[in-house]
């Protein structure tokens, strides 16, 4: 063991007189970095805005409450903010969050012609992708890693050194060991300080830093075996680089984009756009209904209101919330299919990922992180249920009781409110996968 | 190399330097598998890619006429229950969006229009992914920008110093083969095979100028492509001239190719959010609704904002009471209140696409930093799939929508009369009387959204073009002076 210690010594210094592997490692360094700074610099300009959004939403509501005193009106004119907030891990992979939209303002309309309005970043810089540090690792550490194992043995034999090195050291292991050891060591160090740095000021929970780290760990340690696998015999470093370079492109591009084709052909979804059709006409249709033909498949999906106040002359509110109501429940099937596609696709992507390590570490952070497409899904039936949290709030006085007060605005549902027990929901998915 | 004196006389030296080049890489596992590789790869993304954005092309016109077609086949109604009923407008691709897609994945591809209301594009198709082409995707745009320079790299990094490792260099240069001939050579057999990587790329620009396009723009977007794996064809020559040795020319080169074609363009598009933010529409939403308000609401023509209007039609028209006026007062107020409503509207999206536009022009700076970055930008905008074609169309159906929406206003005002219309509510026939006739409808014409022209497209590239040029000729000038350098040292 002291034997191995000192070769680890030996290598070590010998590593930090090597100026490629130095500008290797520097360079992993700077992108870890640039990866984890600008990461938290997002995450926090996130949590910034749902700050202002949550004060502007607030002072919005309260001045539209002023205006109005009947249920039907407050209903109409009152919109209220849900969002998702990025979690304590977000910084290290940003996830889906430019792609799915993360906040969103809803009134107690038919849900279905609000909830796909998108407030999407710019498509040109979703298109090229971000950098964050799960990218770092799942894409860029591979090629750092083969860039500095592939020609372990190789350049020995180049340049002569290698059987009088093999005979020399007492051990194979010592001698081989020992320099994967030192280099593995320094790229950990390199690429996961920042992350650390970061995680601690994000207050990231200590069970999460510990599975990043290990997950990263098992993750080098896989290319590190190939890397030096596939180097073992050959003396032509540029060939074996060519090899593993070619299984990298394997994993990262080729099998995620043919798992992709396959994934689109075999599940079928209802287009967006006719869940928007299906609605509008519904809706639209049920002004020139008779009020009872809405009425009665309101009331079929809502017993409760099946004695609702019947007003004879002109329009009324509670008809005009039941057919919003009724265009959502036209719809619904459909609007079922598409999140049920949404879902199935990404749950297929699971077996590809099967056969890409670098999409699978993708998908491990980002469910970790709260910052994928699961995580979208789930906010989206957060803001469903909250949909159907207001109309239970405003059916009794729109359908049922008659001298409405103010007062009871107070008890208004709230988004916020919901929060901690969504987390805990949350957190029970994260602990199933 | 070493069969180079057999070469006739007859052929030029640089083509015989090509030529040995191309037995090399015969005889080269590597070269032949790449080559064979680099080229089926190219081949399918054309054919799916293409098949593709066909179908998208047909799915959204076809969805754009049942759109408009329901929308004329609607009953007699209120003119107004028209605006909230709304209508369709749909992005058709470009022709050349079968080579690079663009954003089309990333924007939604409808909008749906109605009165008071500017909705965004909805249903991006990366929202129903699998999130498996995060790190790249199959178009061609992205096989020529990222892949194209991997196999370049793997089949040409040793074009000099394996000639300086097995000592032929000296050799060659004693003979009589200037640095010159064999680095035109050299590049010459490499050019050869980006022409092969090309082919089924310009296969597919005919097709799209059977779709419509431009021979102009296809051959400008052709040659893009050719002049930017033309400057990575300099940059392995001047790597492979400047190392003594392959495995340092390799892991140069791939070195290389990991910064600018993996990291940078995402170090771009991450500097360019962080550097020039944008508000989402969310929260600029708060500022629309603030100035909306001081507008009053166009539903209730008793709204103390539009007294000034009442004033000016009872001036015009010599009366003083709203029934007494020829026209639909309620008719006339919505439509003075959808005018100034677009215009708020109109002003906060233009400031929206103007940041925008900012941010994407920050990152496509970094195309200084990255040759791939500036052909990412300059294939988009040639093609016509950047963020500004789809500004563009946002553009365009604001138009359509006030349009149609005025139309409608039109109708209401000059066919509706005033006390049918606030009787509208009084029971069934007074719900009957207020409605006017199906042919009203009539007013929605084809939206067909097209590319922009030629011109347009290409001047918008310009600057990403410079930042091509500027790393060809960089590299070109580097890379002769790395041979003289060479030529002096090599030469005894």
């Amino acid at each position: 063991m002291v034997a191995f210690t000192k070769h680890i010594a030996r290598e070590w210094r010998f590593m930090l007189r090597q100026r490629y592997v130095l500008i290797l490692l520097v360079c992993a360094f700077i992108l870890s970095s640039f990866a984890v700074f600008t990461g938290v610099s997002e995450v926090s300009s996130q949590r910034q805005t749902i700050e202002r959004l949550k004060l502007a939403d607030e002072t919005d509501r309260l001045e539209a409450q002023a205006k109005y005193d009947d249920p039907g009106s407050l209903a109409y004119y009152t919109f209220h903010l849900s969002y998702s907030e990025p979690s304590n891990l977000a910084f290290a992979a940003l996830g889906e969050r430019d792609t799915y939209p993360w906040k969103h303002r809803i009134r107690m309309l038919a849900l279905e012609g609000q909830i796909y309005e998108s407030d999407a970043q710019n498509a040109e810089l979703a298109q090229a992708g971000k950098i964050d540090f799960t990218f770092v690792i799942a894409a860029l550490s591979p090629l750092l890693l083969i860039l500095l194992f592939h020609d372990l043995s190789a350049n020995e034999r180049t340049s002569g050194r290698h059987d009088l090195l093999v005979t020399t050291a007492k051990m194979k292991i010592h001698l081989w060991g020992a320099r994967i050891v030192v280099r593995l060591l320094a790229v950990f160090l390199c690429l996961l300080l920042p992350f650390y740095v970061a995680a601690f000021i994000s207050d990231t929970a200590w069970s999460s830093i510990a599975l990043v780290s290990l997950w990263c760990f098992a993750y080098f340690i896989f290319w590190t075996l190939i890397s030096v696998y596939v180097g073992r015999k050959s003396s032509s470093a540029p060939r074996v680089a060519s090899a593993l370079i070619a299984i990298w492109v394997l994993f990262v591009f080729i099998l995620p984009i043919l798992g992709d084709l396959a994934i689109k052909q075999a599940v079928h979804s209802p287009k967006g756009g006719d869940i928007l059709m299906v609605q509008r006409e519904a809706v639209n249709a049920a002004w020139d209904l008779p009020v009872e033909t809405t009425m009665d498949a309101f009331v079929a999906k809502h017993p409760k209101y099946a004695n609702y106040k019947k007003e004879h002359e002109g329009f009324n509110w509670g008809w005009y919330y039941a057919f919003q109501q009724v265009g959502d429940q036209t719809a619904a099937n459909l609007s079922q299919a598409y999140a049920d596609a949404s879902q199935r696709k990404y749950d297929f992507a699971a077996y590809v990922a099967m056969l890409s390590p670098p999409m699978l570490l993708q998908r491990k952070m980002t469910r970790l992180a709260n910052s994928d497409a699961i995580a979208a899904f789930q906010y989206e039936k957060e803001i469903r249920s909250f949909h159907a949290e207001l109309r239970e709030f405003y059916y009794p006085w729109l359908f049922l009781e008659n001298d409405f007060d103010k007062a009871v605005l107070s008890d208004l549902p709230n988004f916020n409110n919901n929060e901690n027990q969504h987390k805990k929901q949350n957190k029970v998915d994260t602990n199933e996968r | 190399m070493s069969n180079q004196t057999k070469a006739s006389l007859s052929i030029s030296p640089v083509l015989s330097v090509a030529k040995d080049e191309w037995r090399y890489w015969f005889r080269s596992k590597l070269a032949m598998s790449v080559l064979l590789i680099g080229v089926l790869l190219t081949l399918s993304s054309v054919v799916v890619t293409g098949i593709n954005m066909i179908e998208l092309a047909h799915e959204r016109a076809a969805m754009q006429n049942s759109s408009e077609d329901t929308f004329m086949d609607q009953p007699d109604r209120h003119p107004h229950r028209m605006v909230h009923y709304g209508h369709y407008a749909f992005r058709t691709p470009a022709p050349l969006s079968m080579l690079d897609p663009g954003v089309d994945a990333y924007t939604g591809n409808s909008i749906f229009l109605e009165g008071h209301r500017q909705n965004s594009a909805m249903f991006a198709e990366q929202k129903q992914s699998t999130g498996l082409t995060k790190m790249g995707n199959l178009s061609p745009a992205f096989i020529l920008q990222v892949l194209a320079p991997l196999m370049l790299i793997l089949i040409g990094y040793s074009a000099i110093t394996r000639e300086r490792e097995s000592q032929t260099l000296a050799f060659l240069l004693a003979q009589g083969t200037s640095m010159f001939t064999l680095l035109t050579g050299k590049g010459l057999a490499l050019f050869s095979i980006v022409i092969l990587i090309m082919l089924p790329v310009a296969i597919a620009g005919l097709f799209a100028i059977v779709q419509g396009e431009s021979t102009l723009v296809v051959l400008y977007f052709l040659f893009t492509y050719t002049l930017y794996l033309l400057t990575w064809t300099l940059a392995i020559l001047l790597c492979s001239t400047l190392l003594a040795k392959n495995s340092e020319s390799f892991t140069a080169l791939s070195f290389i190719w990991i910064l600018l074609c993996i990291a940078m363009p995402r170090i771009a598009s991450t500097s360019a959010s962080v550097v020039v933010p944008v508000a989402g529409k969310l929260e600029t939403d708060f500022a629309v609704l603030a100035d909306l308000r001081k507008l009053g609401d166009g539903h209730n023509a008793n709204d103390p904002a539009f007294n000034k209007l009442k004033q000016s039609l009872f001036d015009k028209y010599e009366v003083d009471k709203v029934e007494d006026l020829p026209i639909n007062f309620r008719g006339a107020v919505a439509s003075a209140s959808e005018e100034e409503l677009s215009k708020v509207l109109n002003r906060f999206a233009e400031k929206r696409m103007e940041e925008e536009l900012a941010q994407t022009e920050t990152a496509r700076l970094f195309g200084w930093l990255s040759p791939q970055i500036a052909v990412r930008s300059l294939s988009m905008l040639t093609a016509g799939s950047s963020i500004e074609t789809h500004h563009r169309f946002l553009r365009e159906t604001e138009t359509l929508r006030l349009d149609f929406v005025q139309a409608l206003n039109k109708t209401h005002i000059e066919q509706l009369n005033y006390i049918d219309d606030i009787n509208r509510n009084n029971g069934e026939e007074g719900w009957a009387k207020a409605r006017v006739s199906a042919e009203n409808w009539k007013i929605i014409e084809g939206f067909k959204f097209t590319t922009d022209s030629p011109a347009v497209r290409i001047e918008r590239g310009f600057s990403s073009l410079i930042q091509l040029l500027f790393w060809s000729v960089m590299l070109a000038l580097l890379l002769s002076l790395a041979s003289k350098n060479l030529a002096r040292r090599a030469s005894f």
